[in-house]
């Protein structure tokens, strides 16, 4: 054996292999090529190009677009023009998903209150957030390119509206690994309903395969196949194990082909998921208190409250992106009575996500994300053949995200809009300058983790991105 | 190089290829053999190889092809501009590198003139410097990229062994071996070899028979023979349509929110039957890209034009469908250009390319090729189907005869029916109202192409958006009584999706429409309509979609339209509040406006003067014929009959006797409409305009259809359209198109192409492992003497697997090429998903070997389809569906075929030039855990129990086992394998099922999903 081979032998020992276990194992995992190669491999958590301020994302993806209007961009002039049209001047040249130039003005819907040292106004139906907005920063002025669900959420996590591209998870993995060596570094999670932007939001695009993201179920079996079948024993699975390894050895020695020895990691990896995913799934030593304070409960099969809490247990046992997805905002009729719902099902399990890993000293080193695809119009939406009304259409150019945890400037609400909520007039903020903060305060230079793909270096930004400074200042 | 490589080099090549892995994208260890070997200043350069990665990566970005970026009006990609007159000096002195201004820009110490850029680019490194400056002191020759070279047949090269080369391509393979001093693997086992050609020309395994019977055949061809047997079988045609539906970014699915199921299929099985065939390369290319222009196109012609009918189609509500229609055109720019000129034209679509000679107007020149072009669906029916349905139509005519005349018309018929039926009769003579149909005489409308059909019918076509308004200009109606009412009938029209009688074809129901407003004036005047009636069962007041008097009240959001089944005809008829007479042109406008595209297909305007006109059930031309009869006072025997069979369809009493007609109906099959490509005609072309940085908004000049310049020639200026682009792609002057086919089809059988980037062959590639052998086969391939593959793909294939580099043992690289690169040993690989379902299931015994047909649904856990948008079910398919060849899988974009996604299959979204192929424990956890697989696994061990017959006492489970190891494996087990295997079944010996316990092992073994 030479020593090319041993090297590479002891680093299979020393590093697992998969899931994107470091950065590292996707070189040794296949055959790559000098391009496909990360640019740097420093190892996860002191940060790729930067010090990094935190080690892992939690994203609170609300998927519909839940009204800004409503919720957190306080507009009195809209009670003011209720019922009449917005002025041309402002709806010029616009595109709307269904509702026509003439639309009228319609009103918050909310009570909005005062909270907490920073005096952030947020609507009456979020009272849980109320409580933490001191930990919290609240951007206004964020805004999009895409006017429709699927192609917008695909926008947010892969920057680009066409399916193909890598999610964020994907790059995230790609270029830090991951902590965990027993579950995957990029865990999806659902609630409330299923995904405009299907399996391209978790894609690991034209990255190596093991970037892929993997949607867990949040009771049962967390992942697909992770339990034996029914028939087959631990033991058997144990002593099915023992024989591949057995064989596969065999085969090893009589050809010394790493791919080979990769294959047996795997199957080491895949046994240890195995017994990895009943203790994660266990919730029974999660205390009264804890379940209380997210509004779950031990037998809770799968809400968003119960998601939080997994999110949490998947953080401390190292998953690098933790994805939420939670549907059931995208209120074109009654936005009122939808509102009411969504934030009953959602702003206590958040809430207290953030309380939580405050308490646990966590929030420090964790990024809590929160934000849908883009916001909703002032204007009213209502159609006879649709049966709708008092709804609101899509509206890309202006909406609502918070960011909490380490590194960010918390307590500060960035970002204005104009005094219909319309458009930002005070520190625009783009999709793909999120997706630059975010990588940031991961260590990562956004600009400069790319990935050579059909002739050109990609990455997650495409061409555009800058930081947002005053958010991470 | 001739000597061997000293031990010691191994060491140093270590450091090479790690440095550059980290430092570089653009140089990959070939290419470091010779960078190694140059490394003494003396050897010149070569320009493609060695220069221009370097200047490609630091200096053509703003000294390249796009002018928009080129600063001081200096470019360094092509020797002209790198000689120009910059002011007494230039940047490129040939042969004199110390008056060279490029390699004083690039060795200064001064930040501020060195170059690249200080602020945003590292400096050269030592090695690019050594080799810019060897090249401008040897004379700064600019050459061709490669691959934009025309084509040249390169003479076989000397080697040591000529003995070991049983072809041309060893030639060249082992002359790089020798020149790396590297030697041939031993051959494969005959066994192994056996295992690999099926599952590289089948996708599936040989059974112990086959087996048997090619070790006992010793005859000298006995190894051609098998070749030419699996490249006659049907299963060839289906493991290599996997790869071309890869490229052609097939699915069963639109692609984004909905994703709805859409049929495509009848082009996948075009697909599999012209790679059976082996359709030349260049026909086979033609007929995708423009078969529906070809000569007298045959129905199989039409349906291969499905290939750019494979983009993905939004169908959420609200979409703008032409900002779609523009993206969809993006990526068959982009997949024209990677499957037929290995050339990632993407970044044109913004900006000129930085490294490619394509300039941005090049890209959309492209476009124009292949803008011009509806995108109807096409009958793609068997002639044996579409004659069961004409017999079955003819079937029910002659009973629906026979039912209405011995029932209704025969004096000794049912007489309580025969009296509803005079009834019916009067009714209906009472009401029928005489119509005069007016053809427009001018039609205008926002975007829809509007054609006046014989009868004087309007069809539209082409584009459409969400809100149309039509306006039609209408003859004076010379009649000597006033307009009462106006009709419009809605009527089906074959050319429209789903038959129409609507152009909607996303998010609303197929063939849907939706007329909001209608407005009448004359002159100036505008005409007031009164509530009218309609056709449409259940148009009651508040009803949003069908009552008549939404298309006057004001608000688009309510109208008149069809609900139900697409493909009906239906009327509806608006009085004038006042009686008119239209003596002079008169004008008719209708407004669609709906969250999607729903403007009238095909419909016809009438008109009358008739007291009290309302809108009939009966066909209109059926009302006209009781016109004439009132008006005659006879009634003919045919309009009768036609009468009574209206009678027979509609009316409550007649349930009973409509039941066998009902059952027929049922019978008759669904008529299979595939998406096919149809050019425009010239009177309707549509513009492509240049999109300033690629945005659908913001669309500048109009741009003339053409290949891109670089590739222009006296002969292919005339290429200005689709068929133009499609002839040209496959000609001479396209000097890609070869060598970018057969690195694929290399790929195939190596695991990797002799270029190693696939999809991209432009100046940012890898440059070729076998720069020799790449335009071999690239002239072999082209060659149409009889000498040559006249681009024949099985020819292609049949001399690689004939080669003595192919049937090579497998095994670990060398050092000195860790890579693999100079296949100095049969390459390991894993093989792609289908390929390891299909050779399981062909192993267990349980593969259907149907060919073609609708894609069916093997089984997996609901969960998986669960996540996507709306309730999409996953019907799991049942008998030999559940087990058909992999590629027949009911492919979802939003969410994939789970186990076929953990193996790197793509999901259809994106033309996949080179698939990933990772090593993950989601890849055990399959294998092992999934159903489907375990199921696999039952059957194989209980076929093996079955071979063997007697599954009692240990020569027995000797038996089973052996014959378990060879179905999958194919080899023989050897005895220490044996043992261990039947130590495991032993110990497993309380389990219900060991045998499949057994099976389940071997499955998950590298060896089964490997290259042997």
């Amino acid at each position: 054996m030479n020593l090319k081979q041993s090297t590479r032998r002891q680093l299979f020992a020393s590093c697992g292999i998969g899931l994107g276990k470091i950065s590292l194992a996707s070189m040794l995992a296949r055959d790559l090529s000098a391009s496909e190669r990360p640019a740097n491999e420093r190892s996860a958590g002191t940060g790729l190009h930067h010090p990094a301020k935190v080690k892992r994302v939690i994203y609170l993806f609300m998927v519909g677009a839940p009204s800004q209007l409503d919720l957190f961009d306080h507009k009195p002039k809209l009670v003011e023009l209720e019922g009449k049209p917005i002025p041309p001047s402002v709806i010029a040249g616009q595109r709307y998903a269904f509702i026509q130039p003439g639309a009228a003005v319609l009103s918050p819907r909310f009570k909005f209150n005062r909270h907490g040292q920073s005096g952030a106004e947020i609507a009456e139906i979020l009272p849980h957030l109320g409580e933490i907005v001191d930990d919290v920063a609240l951007i206004k002025s964020v805004h999009t390119d895409q006017f429709n669900h699927a192609p917008a959420q695909i926008f947010a996590n892969t920057g680009s509206p066409i399916p193909g591209r890598p999610a964020m998870g994907s790059w995230l993995t790609y270029g830090l690994g991951s902590d965990a060596d027993d579950l995957p570094g990029f865990v999806v999670l659902n609630s409330g309903g299923n995904l405009s932007g299907g399996a391209a939001m978790w894609s690991n695009g034209f990255l190596p395969g093991q970037h892929q993201g993997v949607p867990f179920r949040s009771s049962g079996d967390p992942i697909l196949h992770v339990a034996n079948p029914k028939g087959i024993s631990r033991e058997t699975q144990r002593a099915t194990l023992d024989l591949l390894a057995d064989l596969n050895g065999r085969r090893m020695d009589a050809l010394h082909v790493d791919g080979i020895q990769s294959r047996i990691e795997s199957y080491e990896m895949a046994y240890r998921m195995q017994s990895r995913a009943p203790e994660l799934m266990d919730f029974s030593g999660e205390s009264d208190e804890t379940l209380a304070m997210y509004g779950t409960d031990r037998n809770d099969a799968g809400s968003f409250a119960k998601n939080c809490l997994l999110a949490r247990r998947l953080a401390e046992r190292g998953v690098r992106f933790i994805q939420l997805y939670h549907s059931g905002w995208d209120h074109h009729s009654n936005v009122e009575g939808g509102l009411k719902q969504q934030c009953k099902a959602t702003d206590q399990g958040a809430a207290a996500l953030v309380k939580d890993l405050k308490q646990r000293g966590m929030l420090d080193d964790t990024l809590v994300v929160w934000g849908g695809e883009f916001g909703r119009t002032p204007m009213v939406e209502a159609s006879a053949a649709l049966g709708r009304s008092l709804g609101r259409d899509h509206h890309p150019q202006a909406f609502t995200m918070w960011m909490a945890g380490g590194g960010i400037r918390v307590g500060q609400t960035l970002g204005k809009t104009d005094e219909l909520g319309f458009h930002p007039t005070e520190d625009p903020i783009h999709v793909h300058d999120i997706q630059a903060t975010i990588l940031h305060q991961l260590g990562i230079d956004h600009e400069r983790l790319t990935f050579t793909h059909a002739g050109r270096a990609y990455r997650l930004t495409d061409v555009h991105g800058h930081v947002v400074e005053k958010l991470v200042g | 190089m001739t000597s061997p490589i000293p031990r010691r080099f191994d060491l140093v090549w270590m450091v090479v290829i790690a440095t550059f892995a980290l430092a570089t994208p653009l140089v990959f260890p070939p290419t470091n053999l010779h960078a190694a070997d140059s490394s003494a200043p003396q050897v010149t350069p070569d320009f493609n190889r060695d220069v221009m990665p370097i200047l490609a990566k630091h200096c053509l970005a703003c000294h390249g092809p796009d002018e928009n970026t080129r600063e001081a009006d200096l470019r360094l990609d092509t020797e002209s501009g790198s000689r120009v007159d910059l002011g007494g000096y230039q940047a490129i002195e040939p042969g004199v590198s110390a008056e060279s201004e490029l390699m004083v820009r690039i060795t200064t110490d001064d930040q501020d003139l060195r170059m690249p850029p200080a602020d945003s680019h590292p400096p050269l490194s030592k090695t690019e410097i050594d080799t810019l400056r060897n090249w401008i002191d040897s004379g700064a020759r600019y050459e061709m990229h490669w691959s934009f070279r025309p084509a040249r047949k390169p003479a076989l090269p000397p080697v040591k062994d000529p003995d070991w080369c049983r072809g041309a391509i060893d030639r060249f393979v082992l002359q790089r071996m020798e020149q790396a001093g590297l030697s041939p693997s031993p051959p494969a086992e005959k066994v192994a070899l056996m295992r690999r050609l099926y599952l590289d020309l089948l996708g599936t395994t040989p059974t112990p028979e086959e087996v048997a019977q090619f070790l006992a055949d010793d005859r000298e061809h006995a190894y051609e023979n098998l070749v030419d047997r699996l490249l006659a079988s049907p299963e060839y045609g289906e493991r290599f349509a996997r790869t071309w539906l890869d490229l052609a970014r097939y699915s069963d699915t639109n692609g984004y929110e909905k994703d709805r199921p859409r049929t495509i299929w009848p082009y996948r099985d075009w697909v599999i039957n012209a790679i059976n065939r082996d359709q030349p390369f260049d026909e086979f290319s033609i007929e995708q890209l423009a078969g529906d222009m070809l000569p007298a196109a045959t129905r199989q012609q039409r349906i291969a034009t499905g290939f750019h009918r494979n983009t993905m189609l939004n169908e959420e509500g609200g979409i703008d469908p032409l900002e779609y229609r523009f993206y969809a055109m993006v990526d068959r720019v982009a997949t024209t250009g990677t499957v037929w000129m290995g050339l990632t034209t993407g970044c044109a679509q913004c900006h000129t390319h930085k490294y490619d000679p394509i300039t941005q107007t090049d890209y959309y020149a492209l476009m124009a090729l292949m803008d011009n072009a509806d995108e109807p669906e096409f009958n793609a029916d068997s002639q044996a189907v579409i004659q069961r349905r004409e017999s079955i139509e003819q079937e029910i005519a002659n009973r629906e005869q026979e039912i209405v005349d011995r029932v209704l018309l025969s004096g000794d018929g049912d007489s309580t029916l025969r009296d509803a039926l005079t009834q019916w009769r009067q009714q209906q003579m009472d009401q029928a109202t005489a119509w005069q149909t007016i053809a427009p005489v001018e039609m205008k409308s926002t975007l829809p192409t509007l054609t006046i059909q014989p009868g004087g019918t309007v069809l539209a076509s082409g584009d459409a958006t969400k809100r149309d308004v039509y306006t039609l200009t209408m003859p004076a109606i010379e009649s000597d009584s006033p307009v009462t009412a106006i009709r419009i009938e809605a009527i089906a029209h074959v050319s429209l999706p789903a038959k129409g009688p609507g152009l909607a074809f996303y998010e609303g129901r197929r063939g849907d429409f939706f007329l909001s407003e209608l407005d009448l004036s004359l002159g100036d005047n505008a005409i007031k309509f009164g509530v009218g009636t309609t056709s449409v069962p259940g148009a009651k007041q508040g009803d949003g979609k069908t009552f008549p008097g939404n298309v006057l009240d004001g608000d688009g959001s309510t109208g008149w339209s069809i609900p139900g089944e697409a493909g009906q005809t239906q009327r509806l008829v608006v009085p004038l509040e006042q009686p008119i007479k239209l003596d002079s042109p008169w004008t008719l406008e209708m407004l669609f406006e709906r969250h999607y595209v729903a403007g009238l297909g095909h419909f016809r305007i009438d008109v009358t003067t008739d007291a009290n006109p309302t809108a009939m059930t009966i066909p209109s031309s059926l009302e006209q014929e009781l016109v004439n009869a009132r008006n005659s006072g006879t009634i003919t025997d045919s309009t009768q009959r036609q009468l009574a069979i209206e009678f027979l369809h509609g009316d409550q009493r007649m349930a009973e006797h409509r039941k066998p007609i009902d059952q027929l109906k049922r019978s008759l099959p669904d008529d299979v409409r595939t998406l096919v490509m149809q050019e425009r005609p010239t009177s309707n072309h549509r513009v492509t305009r240049r999109h300033h940085r690629g945005e659908y908004l913001q669309p500048k000049e109009a741009v003339s259809a053409a290949v891109p310049v670089v590739f222009q020639s006296d002969s292919n200026l005339a290429a200005a359209d689709r068929l133009g682009l499609a002839r040209w792609l496959v000609s001479d002057d396209n000097p890609l198109v070869g060598r970018v086919t057969a690195n694929r089809a290399w790929r195939e059988f190596f695991g990797t192409g002799i270029v190693r980037t696939a999809g991209d062959f432009g100046t940012q590639s890898e440059s070729p492992s076998h720069p020799e052998l790449i335009e071999y086969l690239n002239a072999v391939l082209r060659d149409g003497s009889s000498a040559g593959h006249r681009w024949s793909i099985k020819a292609l294939h049949r001399e690689i697997v004939l080669s003595a580099t192919y049937r090579q043992a497998t095994g670990a690289a060398p050092a000195i090429d860790p890579n693999n690169r100079l296949l100095s040993v049969f390459p390991y690989r894993r093989y792609d998903a289908e390929q390891i379902r299909d050779s399981l299931l062909s192993a267990s015994g349980l593969l259907s070997r149907k060919v073609g047909g609708p894609s069916v649904y093997p089984p997996q856990p609901a969960s998986v389809v669960q996540l996507a948008y709306g309730n999409t079910p996953w019907p799991i398919s049942d008998g030999g569906d559940r087990f058909r060849r992999s590629l027949y899988t009911y492919s979802k974009r939003t969410a994939p075929f789970a186990a076929f996604t953990t193996f790197d299959a793509p999901s259809g979204e994106l033309c996949i030039a080179r698939r990933d192929r990772s090593t993950t424990p989601l890849q055990a956890l399959t294998l092992l855990n999934d159903e489907m697989y375990l199921e696999i696994a039952d059957a194989l061990a209980k076929q093996a129990i079955r071979d063997v017959g007697d599954p009692s006492g240990p020569a027995a489970e000797r038996g089973i086992a052996t014959r378990l190891f060879k179905r999958l494996l194919v080899r023989e087990p050897n005895e220490m394998e044996l043992n261990a295997i039947l130590k495991f079944y032993r110990d497993q010996s309380e389990h219900e099922r060991p045998w499949m316990l057994v099976a389940r092992v071997l499955m998950n073994t590298d060896e089964a999903i490997t290259t042997p």
